[in-house]
């Protein structure tokens, strides 16, 4: 399941921003500061949550490679959408590598903004980690029933 | 002559990435509108004319499904090409809509190259002619 995950952020994030995510098992610590968590919840037999959790400088990379922006950075609220829609792009994928049946449905996403340092971050249960241009990206798994 | 194009995404970053690629694909576009649902579209459509539409298919409140059907029941606008863009990729999801006399179904992650693509399927190499392939394209 988890590499059927793993192949699926990927496919997001090497065809849609122009990033090349190397999974990172070990490390220093990668998400510090503000950051973003988004998430898409897939209802069916088996209910979860598909997600990612981004440091708020790699959300605003991905936001200038999806968009082609020069200088300025984007602002929050286009950051938020533009990482549900990743998170969405993540879950239908995922969806379709694991062949699941149409009783399974994509829910609309969601996301919160994170302080990692008030917030101490820690991986969920099920989650990969990668780095992304010197800067940490989690995706998640999260069973919700 | 141009085309005027509605494009109908929840994503706000997704709408302005279609956009994006019209314009640097050389498309001839006119008008470009947008909706966030399929509500949304219907009203943009009351009141204004629209050559193509991209839809999302999963969206709050009216979705592309939905939009599809009432589009399809209309006797101004059942004959608009819809293309769809949409995140699902499973065909026993898929079909039943594609069924609705959908022109095009892109899924997403895609290439800016193929919304060009679909453009010459639908309209003709003369609508996207201004430039030869995405030059320029900064993605």
């Amino acid at each position: 399941m988890l590499e059927n995950l793993k192949a699926a952020t990927f496919e997001i994030f090497e065809t849609m921003f122009f990033l090349f995510p190397e999974s990172w098992e070990e490390g220093q610590m990668r998400f510090a500061g503000a950051g973003l968590m988004a998430w898409t919840p897939v209802t069916g037999p088996k209910s979860f949550h598909i997600g990612l959790v981004v440091p708020q400088s790699l959300a605003q990379k991905m936001a200038k490679n999806f968009l082609g922006l020069g200088e300025g950075g984007p602002e929050w609220e286009n950051l938020e959408d533009l990482l549900q829609e990743a998170a969405n792009m993540v879950a239908g994928t995922f969806l379709s590598r694991e062949q699941v049946s149409q009783s399974y449905r994509l829910a609309l996403p969601h996301s919160a903004r994170i302080n990692f340092d008030v917030n101490q971050w820690q991986p969920h249960d099920q989650h990969l980690l990668f780095m992304v241009d010197d800067h940490g990206l989690e995706v998640f798994l999260e069973r919700t029933s | 002559m141009t085309y005027n194009v509605l494009i109908v995404d929840d994503s706000a970053t997704m709408r302005a990435l279609i956009r994006k690629v019209l314009v640097i694909s050389g498309f001839a576009t006119g008008e470009c509108f947008e909706g966030g649902n399929g509500q949304e579209a219907l009203d943009i459509l009351r009141n204004n004319r629209v050559d193509l539409i991209f839809a999302d298919l999963h969206m709050p409140e009216m979705d592309g499904a939905a939009f599809l059907k009432v589009l399809r029941n209309h006797h101004h606008w059942r004959s608009i090409p819809v293309v769809l863009i949409t995140t699902e990729g499973r065909p026993e999801v898929l079909n039943p809509v594609l069924r609705q006399r959908v022109q095009g179904y892109i899924r997403k992650p895609f290439q800016p190259e193929t919304i060009r693509k679909h453009l010459i399927n639908i309209l003709g190499e003369a609508a996207a002619s201004h430039v030869g392939k995405l030059e320029g394209c900064d993605f």
